[in-house]
């Protein structure tokens, strides 16, 4: 059974590199495309792909907030974000509106073709380049407490010390060294590694981080 | 002399007027005391000779009793043809009464004492109180007394009222010079005063002085006027200058931005494209196996392109300024950290700064920016703590750091003409958007940089 993609970019030349990419695997089949977030929107509502790709900056209504409206709908749509931005924070905030993976434009055909079978299947999937602290990093984490990944899940979320630790009943300093610890076990070096890492390692689910 | 030249002005007039009210009063006592010896003498020479008269020649007789005295009296020839000195004489008998006068001596009685020493002149006054110098003499053994009498009144009259006005005048002058000097002190020293006093403590370009000074005389008020409208202009001036100065900022970022779009929807994407296709080329597996080395160079020529055109875009204004204040600070910490091997922590509470305006999260970034350089190339700080909050209406970002910390000059304009900009185009960043930036900092206890801005 194909996976029907469907692609939302408004650079004509890369769209139509994406297309020429995906139309050498064959079980990918292309149901649509669309320039803006407001077409796109209306073609994902009539053709329910199971994978949207989608550019972060489109005119209309830009990639995140549609990957959002995507969630909110209910559809049974994977949005995998396209981008050509190395900014974490904007798989941060893809992850937060509800996609599934997020991927450079300049990611080979190869990566893309995967990364699209993986978040056909539920999965999801973090270009390397972008999360560049996964590289040649293979290591087992330790386990983390289960203090520790309420404290790492809610601080995901964008909750701050102060509410992380009115939430859980505990001290903001308590917070701080849960999240010391955490940084420590997963080798991040801030908020966002230790959430790419720990969705990496499926310390943490992009379930936990969406409720 | 300059200093206390109304001192001087007061002493001037003073001085002179004093010395002339006590010259003038010495000298009117004591022509007063001459002229008391002279009537003493006078009338007691008078009493004498008319009473050696009466005793020699004329006895008593009839006609010395008659009420009418002969038109020729003797006294009045006496005095109309030898003095002209104002006085009278009069022969009284033992009990007072007068025998014989000369007109108007009715006055006499009313200066007779029953205890009056003989022969010696004696100031009395009558029921008036006007002073006169009296003196009696016996005529022999007659049984009468000679009595003669000078009115001070009189005597002195004109001599002491022109006097008196004398000392008047000199009196009045005085005073008329001290009200100038007052009018002087109150009209020009006064107001040049406070003018130089509002001059030398008027923040020029900021402050107004008083427009009008009532008190002060035309010229000073003109100055005042002249200096109200020079200081209005430099006010002017420096609302005109910042305008300025916020335009270029404003012009600068919106070309920065334009800048990067344009980079980031041409340039990055047709490069992007061409990486696209070069791979598409080299998967086909049409390539002949020693050119598709030169695909791999030319792919990789073409993601260093995408690199620099981002780190561009990045340089010039970063798009992921988009994803709002929260997530733009946390991606300009973590990339300066990397960079600047700096521990940077940004504490937002969820939500803060969402609809925030794209210029006021510009603006906000632009000052995190700049005081996280500042704090690892000024400060040499290893830790920066940037927080995010609410506080009564007005968004606060808050950055502090345990580096060098330094002085802090007054005004940070001052620091602009040293050529250190940073700190004033922050401020000027944040008054753009209707902010206001505080730097707290002294030299060993770190440096905290606040800015706030209005949230509507």
């Amino acid at each position: 059974m194909a996976i029907r993609v469907f692609i939302a970019d408004d650079h004509p030349m890369t769209r139509a590199g994406l297309v020429a990419a995906l139309k050498r695997e064959p079980d990918f089949e292309i149901v649509g495309e669309a320039s803006d977030g407001i077409e796109a929107w209306r073609i994902i509502g009539t053709t329910v792909p199971d994978v949207a790709l989608i550019d972060i900056r489109m005119p209309g209504e830009d990639g995140v907030g549609l990957a959002r409206r995507v969630k909110e709908s209910g559809l049974p749509v994977s949005t995998l974000m396209l981008t050509s931005y190395d900014a974490q924070q904007y798989v941060m905030a893809s992850l937060r509106a509800g996609a599934k993976g997020y991927l450079l434009k300049t990611a080979s055909p190869e990566e893309l073709a995967k990364a699209i079978r993986t978040v056909a299947k539920g999965g999801i999937y973090l270009d390397s380049e972008v999360s560049r602290v996964f590289e040649g990093q293979e290591i087992v984490p330790e386990t983390l407490s289960n203090r520790e990944r309420e404290v790492l899940i809610l601080t995901s979320k964008g909750l701050s010390s102060k509410e992380t630790a009115a939430r859980l009943f505990i001290s903001e300093r308590t917070v701080q060294t849960h999240l010391a610890s955490v940084y420590d076990k997963l080798g991040a070096r801030n908020k966002t590694e230790a959430m790419l890492l720990a969705l990496k390692y499926g310390v943490m689910t992009l379930e936990e981080l969406l409720e | 002399m300059k200093r206390r030249l109304l001192t001087v002005l007061a002493l001037a007039i003073l001085l002179p007027s004093v010395s002339i009210l006590l010259a003038a009063g010495v000298g009117i006592y004591q022509h007063r005391q001459a002229i008391r010896v002279v009537a003493r003498t006078y009338v007691q020479d008078l009493a004498e000779s008319t009473a050696s008269r009466v005793e020699m020649g004329w006895g008593l007789t009839e006609s010395l009793f008659t009420a009418k005295p002969p038109s020729r009296f003797w006294g009045n020839r006496f005095f109309s043809q030898e003095v002209g000195i104002p006085g009278w004489i009069a022969v009284l008998d033992a009990q007072g009464r007068v025998v014989m006068s000369t007109p108007g001596a009715q006055i006499l009685s009313e200066l007779w004492r029953p205890q009056m020493p003989i022969g010696q002149a004696v100031e009395a006054r009558n029921r008036a109180g006007e002073a006169f110098t009296v003196a009696a003499y016996p005529a022999g053994d007659t049984g009468l007394f000679v009595m003669a009498a000078v009115s001070w009144k009189e005597l002195l009259g004109p001599m002491l009222r022109f006097g008196l006005l004398l000392l008047l005048l000199v009196g009045l002058v005085g005073m008329a010079g001290l009200v100038g000097v007052y009018l002087l002190w109150k009209t020009v020293i006064s107001p040049l005063k406070s003018l130089e006093a509002e001059i030398s403590s008027l923040e020029w370009g900021k402050d107004l002085p008083r427009p009008r000074d009532e008190a002060a005389v035309t010229e000073i008020g003109r100055l005042r006027e002249e200096f109200f409208h020079l200081a209005q202009t430099a006010i002017d001036r420096s609302i005109l200058w910042k305008r300025y100065a916020l335009d270029l900022v404003r012009v600068q970022e919106e070309e920065r931005a334009r800048l990067a779009r344009e980079l980031h929807d041409g340039p990055l994407q047709d490069v992007t494209a061409m990486i696209q296709r070069a791979r598409l080329f080299a998967a086909s597996g049409v390539a002949e196996p020693g050119r598709s080395v030169h695909l791999g160079l030319l792919e990789e020529a073409a993601q260093a392109a995408v690199r620099e055109i981002r780190a561009l875009c990045d340089e010039l204004s970063p798009p992921w300024l988009e994803l709002g204040l929260s997530g733009a600070l946390t991606e300009l910490a973590e990339r300066l950290s990397r960079h600047l091997g700096l521990r940077i922590l940004v504490e937002a509470d969820s939500g803060i700064g969402e609809g925030l305006s794209r210029e006021k999260v510009l603006a906000l970034f632009r000052v995190a920016q700049e005081a996280i350089h500042n704090s690892w190339r000024h400060g040499g700080a290893r830790e920066v703590f940037i927080r995010l909050f609410m506080e009564e209406g007005s968004l606060v970002l808050e950055l502090e750091d345990r580096g060098n910390g330094f002085d802090l000059p007054a005004d940070l304009a001052r620091l602009r003409l040293q050529g250190h900009r940073g700190l004033a185009n922050m401020e000027e960043r944040m008054a753009l958007v209707g902010g206001e930036l505080v730097i707290q900092s002294r030299p060993g206890q770190g440096t905290r940089v606040t800015a706030r801005v209005p949230v509507p």
